[in-house]
């Protein structure tokens, strides 16, 4: 008798393997939901203006707000692009323009993509004994230090990758011209994937800006709105922290405040950058 | 001085003038496959005029294959030369090693001499940057920079420093006239190149090639992506062109080399087969394997 | 590259003075200068591993020459020097002048309480995220294209990846540790609490005025199972957006292939599975790292206990958490051996992340670079 092919068990098994998938993608999108949109409930019922405006109060009753600790990551964030972006850029444009210089890029490229990986809470700790103990205190330079630490290997692995995309037309036509490398690389390759470079550079700030742990043991934290990073520098995510695990009831509304602001931000950060970074995309498919 | 501007009509030559003392059945081409040392034949005619490009004695190798074998053959001035042969000759090797751009290829190992004008274009310490201005290259795909056309066009000029706003708009549309684009851009030049259609993309990139006014224009297969009116429009321009500069041109379509150049080379295997003035080499070349070639008996 | 050019002659010279000398200077410092500063760039990131290995490495070196290889078998961590009566060789406690001899006995360091609380929770949490991603994978691959959703589920997914760690956290502290205490536990408790065969999930054994006891575990909600499913959440976009991409690259002719031979869309789907098994288990090795290296989330559910215990619903303390509590106030040889454990996370994670590149072969996932 000719074979039938798969019994009906076997039909009926990949029908349930087909429902599970579909079930199991559902059930990650709607369990991760369902965190944020407890957490964004919840804070919103404890954002309010004074949480934009004030700074922390030193009473734990009526702490106050968390505008020191939101100035405090935008400078914190700040600080650590001056350094890691062009860092990060140059390292990059080394992987991929000079990439015939194997034995630097090679170990270069393989070493990024190990520290991306590396926990933050260990870079936190590196930061600490580099420049808490020799500076003698906690400081923003610190923290900025290890963000900056962390925001490197994802800038030059991005970058690298973002250049390796602009077609190699470009540059022999650049070098037919009579350019150098130099000129080739900044007037013509780097112009020509800049958009998502910058993609990439936004995306890697907004992680950093999300980070708690190496801030734990570097910036510390501050009560007082301060631009100055030789002292214990404040930040939304280590002040959250505080709080949250904290026993003041009034502490822990504004922690859940905090979290709301802080998911809101990023996740408008995120959705333009990738969103704009899908448009361009396609503006340059169509080219 | 013959032009090429009328259409050739290739006939098979009624006695062709074949070099002697060849042993029966012996072809060329099949001893260059066997790797056996052949002899260019070289018409004395390409000596009649002046040469901007001196070629001697070149050879070049990617890694450990020889790509290029003894090429010699001088380049006349203010005339269009075209290289011919069938795919993996070396035409464009050969182009490409005149400016130097082989230089950008790992593992390229040269031999021999190649003279701009009586300088050197290899040897220790030349120029090479300055050997780039000197001679413009045009590539097969037209490859404008994302950029607008006013920039695609001066940029030559500005990465050799030049920043008076006057001399680059002059410059400018000189080389776009130079290109026969003027017209069609002159209002547009702050637009994006891109937008360009692609026969005018490549007369873009023929007009910056020539706006640092070099003395050699080197064209890869320039047609290649191109529509017939496109290329019929390209095809004026270089004879309008050799009138300013000379003109390398590597093309794989016969007609087109016929329509296009003064002279021709025919190579095969990374060697030159043949070469002399191109109504020689089509109605009357010295070589048979030539005239198979031409009259597109194979290949 | 050699050439035999007879010319000494370098072409016709520039001019010195000339603005085309000077010009052609300039760019030429151009060109020097940025190759140097792209070189300083790369070599700075192998100078960074290098330093982070380096200064971990000589600051955790009192607790490594204190304690040597017994730092990762000893169960004991004892910050504080305690003092004990000496017992002399007769058994009775020694006197001297009247007064009881101490002996101090100094602080005792071991690694295996944390390791285990890392192993524990990273094991629960890839237990549950594997299969949930792994699934979801299949389901943007092969079903979402038809469905024209593809984009946007990857889309959502790499979104809910950008939450942070605290946030989290958060929801793990006041939402699922409450659950888990309040519910979970208990209705577990009833229906298998009285088995022998679970008896470990519901009690302990410790020592009280040194004997063994058994107690029943109080239940927090804080302990590894909290623990682990925070993880788990925390790793289901990363393992599912790299499982994705692995299962993209799985050519179309071996789901033709099995297709056309008559088998089932489960059969196809296992089959692709197979066939990118090594990309798979590179994407579950990236999410054992990131597991493992979490900090925040799990510092705030896990309970923050020190210890060995067999039961899910017992406390612990992962590598991560340790350092984040005690790190601050510690010092002298607590110091050392809290950065002895900071080596240790930081080689296992470098380990867990080589390896899952060298199953990547020639970049079948870019996400796996951006994570």
């Amino acid at each position: 008798m000719r074979s039938q092919g798969v019994g009906q068990l076997g039909r009926w098994y990949s029908r349930i393997m087909f429902g599970v998938c579909v079930g199991f993608a559902a059930l990650i999108i709607a369990l991760l939901s369902l965190v944020i949109w407890y957490l964004l409930a919840i804070g919103a019922q404890s954002v309010d203006l004074a949480f934009f405006t004030q700074d922390q109060s030193g009473d734990p009753t009526a702490p106050g707000g968390m505008r020191h600790a939101i100035v405090g990551t935008l400078v914190l964030v700040g600080l650590a692009s001056a350094v890691g972006v062009p860092m990060g850029m140059l390292a990059g444009i080394h992987m991929a323009e000079y990439s015939q210089e194997t034995w630097l890029a090679k170990p270069a490229r393989f070493i990024a993509d190990v520290l991306a990986g590396v926990p933050s809470i260990v870079i936190g700790i590196l930061g600490y004994e580099l420049i808490v103990v020799p500076m003698g205190n906690f400081s923003g330079w610190a923290g900025a230090a290890a963000l900056a630490f962390i925001m490197i290997p994802i800038v030059a692995r991005t970058t690298e990758e973002m250049l390796l995309l602009v077609p190699n037309s470009y540059r022999a036509g650049s070098f037919a011209l009579g350019a150098t490398k130099a000129q080739t690389i900044l007037r013509v390759v780097l112009p020509a994937a800049s958009g998502s470079v910058v993609t990439g550079i936004m995306l890697a700030l907004a992680r950093v800006a999300g980070e708690t742990a190496p801030l734990l043991f570097t910036a510390l934290g501050s009560r007082f709105l301060t631009l100055d990073p030789n002292q214990p520098f404040p930040s939304l995510t280590v002040q959250i922290y505080t709080y949250a695990t904290g026993p003041y009831e009034a502490e822990r509304r504004l922690a859940w405040a905090g979290i709301l602001v802080l998911i809101s931000i990023l996740f408008a950060l995120n959705l333009t950058i990738r969103v704009v970074a899908a448009r361009s995309a396609r503006h340059l498919k169509s080219n | 001085m013959e032009s090429p501007t009328q259409p050739l009509q290739i006939k098979l030559p009624a006695a062709p003038a074949f070099l002697p003392e060849r042993p029966a059945g012996y072809n060329m081409l099949e001893a260059i496959r066997r790797n056996e040392p052949v002899e260019s034949t070289v018409h004395e005619s390409v000596h009649a005029q002046p040469a901007v490009l001196s070629i001697r004695d070149f050879e070049l190798w990617y890694g450990k294959s020889k790509a290029l074998h003894g090429i010699n053959m001088p380049i006349a001035r203010n005339r269009v030369t075209a290289l011919i042969g069938p795919s993996g000759c070396g035409k464009s090797t050969l182009l490409r090693c005149i400016n130097r751009l082989n230089d950008l290829v790992d593992g390229v190992r040269i031999h021999g001499q190649m003279t701009l004008q009586g300088s050197p274009i290899y040897g220790p310490g030349v120029d090479v940057i300055g050997i780039r201005t000197r001679v413009g290259m045009v590539f097969q795909k037209s490859n404008p920079f994302p950029m607008s056309i006013f920039e695609n066009v001066i940029y030559a000029l500005r990465i050799a420093g030049e920043r008076r706003k006057s001399v680059l708009a002059e410059r400018c549309e000189v080389a776009l006239r130079n290109g026969a684009l003027w017209d069609e851009v002159k209002d547009r030049l702050t637009e994006s190149a891109l937008g360009l259609s692609g026969g005018q993309q490549q007369r873009l990139c023929i007009a910056r090639a020539v706006a640092s006014e070099p003395e050699v224009l080197l064209m890869d297969e320039p047609c290649s992506a191109l529509d017939p009116i496109a290329t019929l429009k390209i095809e004026e321009l270089v004879r309008d062109l050799c009138q300013r500069l000379t003109v390398v041109i590597v093309t794989h379509n016969m007609q087109q080399a016929a329509r296009v150049s003064h002279y021709t080379a025919f190579m095969y295997l990374g060697r030159l087969v043949e070469y002399g003035r191109t109504a020689d080499l089509f109605q009357n070349p010295l070589l048979p394997e030539t005239e198979q070639y031409v009259t597109g008996r194979f290949g | 590259m050699s050439q035999a050019a007879s010319h000494p002659d370098r072409g016709p010279a520039i001019p010195p003075g000339s603005p085309t000398a000077a010009r052609r200077a300039k760019t030429g410092l151009g060109d020097l200068a940025l190759g140097i500063m792209a070189r300083f760039g790369a070599a700075s990131i192998i100078f960074m591993l290098t330093a982070l290995l380096f200064v971990l490495f000589t600051a955790a070196l009192p607790s490594v020459r204190q304690f040597g290889a017994n730092f990762f078998i000893s169960t004991q961590w004892r910050v504080n020097t305690l003092e004990k009566p000496a017992i002399g060789p007769d058994g009775r406690v020694l006197k001297e002048d009247g007064e009881t001899v101490m002996t101090t006995i100094p602080p005792a360091f071991g690694a295996l309480p944390t390791i285990y609380g890392t192993a524990v929770t990273s094991f629960i949490a890839l237990v549950v995220a594997v299969p949930l991603s792994f699934g979801a994978a299949i389901f943007i691959v092969r079903v979402a294209p038809r469905w024209k959703i593809a984009g946007p589920i990857s889309f959502l997914i790499e979104l809910l990846a950008a939450i942070p760690s605290i946030a989290y956290g958060l929801w793990g502290l006041y939402v699922l540790a409450p659950f888990l205490r309040d519910w979970v536990a208990p209705t577990l408790q009833k229906v298998l609490g009285d088995i022998p065969a679970f008896r470990w999930m519901f009690f302990e054994t410790i020592t009280i005025a040194g004997r063994l006891q058994e107690r029943p575990i109080a239940f927090t909600g804080r302990d590894m199972l909290c623990g682990g499913l925070i993880l788990a959440i925390m790793i289901l976009p990363i393992i599912t957006a790299v499982a994705r991409d692995v299962l993209r690259a799985v050519p179309r002719a071996q789901i033709e292939g099995s297709l056309a031979l008559g088998a089932t869309w489960w059969q196809s789907c296992w089959g692709m599975l197979r066939y990118a098994r090594a990309g798979l288990f590179g994407a579950v090795v990236l999410g054992l790292a990131r597991a493992a290296g979490e900090t925040m989330a799990i510092t705030m559910v896990i309970g923050n206990n020190n210890q060995i215990a067999a039961s899910p619903f017992a406390p612990a303390q992962t590598m991560a958490s340790l350092l984040a509590s005690e790190f601050r106030e510690a010092a002298g040889l607590h110091r050392a051996a809290l950065l002895e454990v900071a080596l240790v996370l930081l080689i296992m994670s470098l380990i867990f992340n080589v390896v899952a590149r060298w199953l990547f072969v020639g970049g079948q996932s870019r996400s796996a670079a951006a994570h």
